[in-house]
């Protein structure tokens, strides 16, 4: 692989952003960084958003080295390489990542956020990102997609996969292996020391094995479906409400989680938003007057 | 869907020539009916098996909606018809549809006297804390400090904790959940329908038009997240105690054992000692 430090003008710093979400270890890898940087003889600033581990949110960090550097945080676009832990993680940096000769490396395993599951209808789809890894890598120069996630998995431990992907980036610092690993045994828990050894030379391995754009789609990813294209398995009609029957108590309203029924003029429960409706029956186990029913479609 | 694979339909259990029901808007007893059905019908019991004996009240007028063979008794009396309807005939599924006063205040002597038997009945007692149809007099149930009419000063009796009544005196099966929880309901049930002994489901059903609005409980809506509030559901039983959460009333089975079912017991008994005095 190019090496982005030789590629670099020696005035300016590299830029290493490391983004994932909370608790896959992206603090950890922006350690090792940036304690090896040091240990190099290089001035590191490192800047990053933590605390997200709890809610699986968003984390990123920024390692800046170089001879001087001034501002902790990496401008959009002049990332020299971008390692994503998380992939729709390392789709929303992509903009950071230098235009022409950026390194995107990336793990292709999914952590799909609540946020990506709103549609409650039976049967929807997913609003996970749907670009496949065959469309990032025709996008970017230099895009290395590796399902570091399994790979550490059967190595014995789903956490060593950042330090995978740590190895991975390795090949493209010209720094010494063994500077590496020794910063890597200085972060990983004693007991995690051989997977994680384990996992940077796959990472390293891997690199020097394939090119750029070699993605073997077999080890890849399963991308989510389009919501539009979920055949939708509806067992039941639209709720129908029977006006002689409904006592006007406004449960079915109360509890709707749509809020897709109302109170008319008359006080009576009518579906105003259908649309909205994702046949869950609360209405109908709620009404104590029998008045809403959900008839089978067949 | 049920066992069978038959579509659950509720109106095939209803006599939908008298609906509406009388009961209030918002009465939690129309939940309960509900969950009782959907119970039955997942255990796919034929209707003419089915024998409902209810007695004077809100919960004693369900029977009557109830398409299938309905006994509607004197009060506080179910449990005491349904012995002798199960005695005379075991091949019956009989369930009683009861209420608070029914079965605790009135028909409180039968209900132990029917845990200690452990007769093979199904027992819902709708709890809604007062004599709603009556117009709303205190019962054994009403929480302390609320109002009834005649206890205008708030009721300052104790409670009765029905279902540990139930278990201290040997029903076969115990269990309480608020209509809230249709689907939990309807599991609680359908485990009493099971089982063979006497089990004893109360439901924390809502007066919204007479307890609640003595009591400015607000709307149906409000009162049954109160209930929801205050209950502590089986699953949650070993989680940490919530603060802020001053009742932690149980809800799920509370209790099961597999004392001998009183009927088949009594029969084979009754054989044997015909036998053996040359009766037979």
């Amino acid at each position: 692989m190019q090496s982005a430090l030789a590629m670099q003008p020696a005035e300016s710093p590299v830029n290493v952003l490391i983004v994932g979400v909370g608790g896959q270890g992206v603090i950890m890898v922006s350690k090792v960084l940036a304690t090896l940087c040091q240990r190099q003889g290089y001035q590191v600033k490192q800047s990053e958003v933590h605390g997200m581990a709890k809610r699986g949110g968003s984390v990123f960090s920024h390692v800046r080295f170089g001879e001087t550097v001034y501002s902790p945080t990496i401008p959009l676009g002049e990332a020299d390489v971008l390692v994503a832990l998380e992939w729709a993680e390392g789709l929303r940096w992509l903009s950071y990542l230098k235009p022409e000769s950026g390194i995107f490396i990336a793990d292709t395993q999914q952590i799909v956020p609540p946020f990506a599951c709103r549609d409650r209808k039976h049967g929807a789809g997913s609003g996970y990102a749907r670009e496949s890894v065959a469309d990032v890598i025709a996008q970017v120069a230099n895009c290395y997609a590796i399902n570091a996630g399994q790979i550490a998995h059967e190595l014995g431990n789903t956490k060593a996969g950042n330090t995978l992907l740590l190895g991975m980036m390795s090949t493209t610092l010209d720094f010494p292996a063994d500077d590496w690993r020794e910063a890597i045994r200085m972060f990983a828990p004693p007991k995690a020391i051989d997977i994680n050894m384990q996992a940077f030379d796959r990472g390293r391995d891997w690199v020097e094995t394939h090119n750029p754009a070699d993605f073997d789609p077999g080890q890849g990813i399963e991308m989510p479906i389009p919501v539009e294209e979920v055949a939708h398995e509806v067992e039941f009609e639209l709720p129908v409400i029977n006006r002689a029957w409904c006592k006007r108590c406004d449960i079915c309203v109360k509890f709707c989680p749509e809020r897709c029924l109302s109170l008319d003029e008359q006080q009576i429960a009518v579906l105003h938003a259908p649309e909205m409706c994702t046949l869950c029956r609360i209405c109908e186990r709620l009404c104590p007057d029998f008045a809403i029913e959900l008839k089978y479609r067949n | 869907m049920n066992e069978a694979g038959k579509q659950f339909n509720i109106r095939d259990y209803l006599r939908e020539y008298l609906f509406p029901h009388f009961l209030c808007p918002g009465c939690g007893h129309g939940i309960a009916l509900r969950a009782l059905l959907w119970a039955i019908d997942e255990l796919d019991i034929d209707k003419d098996r089915l024998a409902f004996v209810s007695g004077i009240g809100c919960s004693g007028r369900l029977g009557a909606y109830i398409d299938a063979n309905t006994f509607h008794v004197t009060h506080g009396r179910p449990l005491a018809f349904a012995t002798g309807l199960k005695l005379a005939r075991p091949d019956l599924e009989v369930i009683v549809i009861t209420g608070d006063g029914d079965c605790l205040a009135i028909g409180g002597n039968h209900l132990i006297h029917a845990c200690r038997r452990n007769l093979n009945i199904t027992c819902m007692m709708l709890n809604n804390e007062v004599y709603g149809m009556t117009g709303g007099q205190v019962s054994p149930t009403t929480s302390s400090e609320r109002y009834t009419t005649t206890t205008p000063y708030g009721n300052h009796e104790p409670v009765f904790d029905a279902c540990a009544l139930a278990e201290a005196a040997g029903a076969g099966m115990v269990g309480r959940e608020i209509t809230l929880q249709t689907p939990g309901l309807k599991d609680v049930l359908r485990q009493g329908l099971a089982h063979e002994g006497f089990s004893f489901i109360e439901v924390m059903s809502d007066c919204t038009e007479v307890f609640g609005r003595k009591n400015d409980l607000g709307s149906s809506a409000e009162m049954v997240l109160t209930q929801k509030a205050s209950v502590r559901p089986d699953f949650l039983e070993d989680a940490v105690d919530q603060p802020f959460r001053p009742h932690q009333i149980k809800t799920g089975v509370l209790a099961k054992n597999d004392r001998p079912e009183y009927a088949e017991s009594w029969r084979r008994h009754i054989e044997a000692m015909k036998r053996e005095r040359g009766h037979a």
